[in-house]
């Protein structure tokens, strides 16, 4: 088992009511955090993580990035203490 | 480009019998006032569900933007300025109807809706003043334009951008939608509904108070 | 598919109203693309090298055929010209009213050429055209010149919408924009210095008439579809709330904000570096540009409570900052409190004034006074009036916009035109060469955003046929790290996502300039297709839309290819300007300076650049070495007569 931390930010943080949250998971898995997340805030939320269609990570509008800044998808693995955050992809203005 | 007509693009083309007692509008379709953007889009949809060959003008449309600062509503204080201004749907028979001298008023059996056939109409005009909400307009060739409630499925509701689903039940908003296609015995309770509060701000002051989060975030 | 273009010459007052044939949609797509084609055609036959500020330049106007047809996209027009303050190709789109109420009059372009003898404004009423007398509007804001031609046509036979310059445009400065009902502005490239150049105030257009839909059941059909997938995708209601005021902390997480002129990338101030702007200042309802689904702007009214800073402006209201308004101010210039971020909104809107290229400008000399490398005396010279250059402070912020505005000292002359030639002037002016803080891309400036740890947004800069542009070729793939993107343009290939390798990052560049050309050409908004790229693509998605309006069926292939062909265009015109591979390039502080803070340091652009800009080339099918268009290239485009011309004027490879 190992500890996964969250950062939400803009929308998200709207639809989690918080900033941070942590998630203990059996799986050192990105779907099984996704899953946990998406079953604790909600439908919206879910629909912010998870492409209905193709139960992918939603990749509209979105970034979802590890400390390092990479992008995560639903294969990758996670580390014990790693944190992920939640950002809106959207660009210029 | 096609010039063929395509009056099929409009439902709800079947009459009463002449003598038939039509019950009155079963739907309402209203606008709040002030609660409007300006983005045109139900203009722009309306006309072109009623363009008679693919042409859209939105000075053929069923409904009008106003622009009136001057009138704020309840649930917007300050007011946007605008108003989606269309047709109330009064009760049968509705005045613009009485005073039509050639009967060109029918009623579609899916609404109720009182619809003028243009092919009955003398463009007297008679229906405009008529209106008391000034909701029957003039198209630039004349002829009398008055909403139909697009048989039963209004385009306008379905593209406003402050349409139902674009509100995501009331939870990125402290408002309600502009256009409201509504039974009747919902009317006043929607009318009068107050818009549920979940916005961020108490949300994030709250949290802020509980220590959850720091305000260096 | 048929269009009206109004051609108007100011200095005989000759209005004339020509058809646009099908045949150059089939080339040219329409908006940007046929903008770009009248502008091409008309220095056939003028001087290309003539002064941007003279009668021979040409002011076009355009909107494309998807808008106002329901697509629910938002509108945008577009002006083109030849660019008084970067010397070359120049373009600038906007929304707001005006090009949905042009749309309605009949002429889809408008044509501006000449000079007229004095002060004077266009309107066109449906098909009757009359250039006014506009010595009452002359010396007015944007925000005034548009009440008074309100107040002055009415509203028959429809409202009437405008399109403004300010006091700006008038003096000549090069970074004035054009302004669409005194709201949204045209900001890049100086289109407000050439209309102010011709004696031209404003235009103002009212329409009644209606526009043609080819298939409209289709039209009704896509529109529907168009909204359900707008509807069923959550991220839209996150983008309603906050617009792009939704990237700054997305910016602040991954270091791509521009603080101080670059010096970092993340902003300082609690407040300031979260998007909580929306819970104190969206206190007004939302506003909306014209036939869009999702309605994304939005209205502040400041009354006062917000901060200490909020009570000199009490009263206000203005359209809610989007992120550049943002990261002009709270990033370029160090501004730390929204009320006055909001209010730089305002200010640069009404004075229809670029405020990319004012804040570079700004934050450059506010680097050399931090830096001590001028001293008082030396600012007291440049500006004439009391000035502290220090960083954040509204009030001599605001001063400096009025200088350049009204032209009235040394610093608002010498910075007209942007912060490239402001700082060779300076340089020059004080013997010493300071272009190591100026900030900017191929002679445009900078986009207010972090480059260095992005190579297809730094290739964008240096490339972009408008100067240091990020909406020519929006690099969503590489900055989002979108593997399905790569996947989907480059044969399955991820590397296109990658941020550590040059690989496919100039092809990348290629491949969204060219869709985003696309979208300029339907007369679309770009936020929509950025919402959803894979989902909403302009070649596939939009071009079901444009078949349905215009009757030209295309491929997804073939869009493209007409996309590409609009991007050369733009190209050829530079090349015959005299521009070259030595101006793809961008400023010393991104191409040697390493990054010292966000999520990506130590990266420069020195690092990757000239792979990624030969990369760029290469999928261009350009010569690598001179930067040339070839032959070849052209001729696969259908462009046989484009070459002939650049080959008359020894700018082909």
């Amino acid at each position: 088992m190992i500890t996964v931390h969250t950062e939400f930010h803009s929308h998200f943080r709207e639809l989690a009511a918080t900033d941070k949250d942590s998630f203990d998971l059996d799986q050192p898995l990105v779907s099984e955090l996704a899953e946990r997340i998406g079953a604790k805030y909600g439908p919206k939320m879910q629909a912010m993580l998870i492409d209905p269609e193709t139960h992918e990570l939603n990749e509209r509008g979105t970034m979802f990035v590890d400390t390092k800044g990479r992008r995560i998808s639903m294969e990758d693995t996670l580390d014990d203490g790693e944190t992920i955050t939640f950002l809106v992809g959207i660009a210029g203005g | 480009m096609s010039s063929a007509p395509q009056k099929e693009l409009v439902t709800g083309s079947i009459r009463y019998a002449p003598d038939a007692e039509v019950p009155n509008v079963d739907h309402k379709l209203f606008a709040l006032r002030n609660q409007c953007t300006e983005c045109n889009v139900c203009e722009i949809a309306c006309a072109l569900v009623h363009s008679p060959d693919g042409t859209i003008n939105p000075q053929l449309s069923r409904l009008r933007i106003e622009h009136a600062p001057e009138k704020p509503s309840k649930v917007s204080p300050h007011g946007i300025g605008f108003i989606a201004e269309i047709c109330h749907h009064c009760g049968n028979p509705p005045p613009c109807a009485e005073v039509c001298p050639t009967d060109a008023f029918y009623y579609d059996p899916n609404t109720q809706a009182a619809v003028i056939e243009q092919d009955n109409c003398i463009q007297c005009m008679e229906c405009v003043p008529g209106c008391p909400f000034d909701v029957v307009f003039v198209a630039p060739q004349g002829e009398l334009l008055k909403c139909d409630l697009c048989g039963g499925d209004p385009v306008c509701v379905k593209a406003c951008a402050a349409r139902p689903e674009m509100l995501n039940e009331g939870k990125q908003y402290v408002r309600l939608p502009v256009l409201f296609y509504e039974t009747q015995p919902d009317f006043n309770q929607t009318s009068k509904q107050k818009p549920e509060l979940q916005d961020e701000v108490g949300m994030m002051q709250a949290m802020l108070e509980r220590g959850e989060i720091s305000s260096s975030a | 598919m048929e269009s009206r273009l109004l051609r108007v010459d100011l200095t005989t007052g000759e209005c004339n109203s020509e058809v646009i044939p099908h045949s150059v949609f089939e080339r040219w797509i329409g908006g940007s693309g046929i903008n770009n084609w009248i502008m091409w055609e008309h220095f056939l036959t003028h001087d290309v090298n003539c002064d941007p500020r003279g009668p021979d330049n040409i002011f076009v106007f355009g909107v494309g055929p998807l808008a106002g047809t329901g697509a629910g996209s938002g509108i945008k027009g577009r002006i083109t010209f030849k660019s008084p303050c970067y010397n070359m190709f120049g373009d600038s789109a906007g929304g707001g009213k005006f090009p949905y109420m042009v749309r309605f009059s009949g002429f889809e372009y408008i044509a501006i050429t000449g000079k007229a003898p004095k002060p004077c404004y266009l309107h066109i009423s449906n098909q009757e055209v009359s250039i006014l007398d506009a010595a009452h509007l002359w010396g007015k804001n944007t925000a005034e010149t548009h009440a008074l031609l309100q107040e002055e046509h009415g509203t028959y036979p429809s409202k009437t919408h405008t399109l403004t310059v300010s006091q700006a445009g008038e003096n000549g400065v090069g970074i004035a924009g054009v302004v669409s009902d005194a709201l949204r502005i045209h900001a890049r490239c100086g289109g407000g210095a050439v209309m102010g150049s011709k004696n031209l105030k404003a235009i103002a257009v009212q329409g009644s008439g209606g526009l043609p839909v080819t298939r409209p059941k289709d039209m009704l059909a896509w529109s529907d579809d168009f909204r359900k997938k707008i509807d069923s995708n959550e991220a839209v209601y996150g983008f309603k709330r906050r617009g792009t005021l939704g990237a700054v902390e997305m910016y602040q997480h991954i270091g791509s904000h521009f603080w101080r002129n670059n010096q970092g990338n993340m902003f300082r101030g609690d407040e300031i570096r979260s998007d909580n702007w929306v819970k104190k200042y969206h206190k007004y309802s939302e506003v909306c540009s014209s036939d869009c689904f999702i309605a994304c702007d939005a209205k502040y009214k400041i009354d006062g409570t917000e901060s200490e800073a909020a009570q000199k402006y009490v009263g206000e209201t203005f359209r809610r900052p989007e992120y550049l308004t943002t990261g002009s101010a709270a990033g370029a210039l160090d501004v730390r409190d929204w009320a006055e971020v909001a209010h730089w909104g305002k200010l640069t809107n009404d004075y229809g004034i670029d405020n990319q290229d004012l804040s570079c400008s700004i934050s450059f000399l506010m680097e050399l006074k931090q830096r001590d490398l001028i001293s008082d005396r030396d600012v007291a010279e440049l500006f004439g009036h009391e000035q502290s250059l220090e960083w954040g402070n509204m009030e001599d912020i605001e001063a400096c916009v009025e200088d350049v505005v009204f032209q009235r000292n040394a610093f608002g002359v010498m910075f007209r035109d942007g912060p490239y030639h402001g700082a060779l002037k300076y340089s020059a002016m004080m013997g010493k060469n300071f272009m190591k803080y100026a900030m900017y891309g191929k002679g445009g400036a900078s986009f207010t955003e972090e480059m260095r740890p992005f190579p297809t947004w730094m290739n964008n800069m240096a490339v972009a046929s408008r100067g240091a542009d990020h909406l020519k070729g929006i690099g969503l793939i590489e900055k989002f790290q979108r593997k399905d993107l790569s996947k989907i343009y480059f044969d399955g290939r991820i590397e296109a996502a990658d941020l550590s390798t040059t690989e496919l990052k100039g092809a990348c560049t290629a491949v969204v300039e060219n869709q985003v050309a696309l979208l300029n050409s339907y007369g679309v908004c770009m936020f929509h297709w950025m919402l959803d790229p894979a989902g909403y693509t302009p070649q596939d998605y939009y071009g079901k839309a444009y078949g349905a309006v215009t009757g030209i069926d295309r491929t997804p292939k073939e869009l493209m290819h007409d996309g590409e062909r609009i991007c050369n265009l733009e190209k050829a015109f530079n090349s015959r300007v005299g521009m070259r591979r030595e101006h793809d390039t961008v400023c010393e502080r991104w191409m040697w300076e390493p990054t010292e803070e966000g999520i990506y340091p130590g990266k420069v652009a020195a690092d990757m650049f000239e792979t990624v800009l030969s990369d760029y080339y290469e999928w261009r099918g350009w010569d690598k070495a001179s930067g040339l268009q070839t032959r070849a290239k052209l001729t696969e485009l259908g462009l046989d007569d484009v070459a002939d011309v650049l080959e008359a004027d020894g700018a082909l490879a």
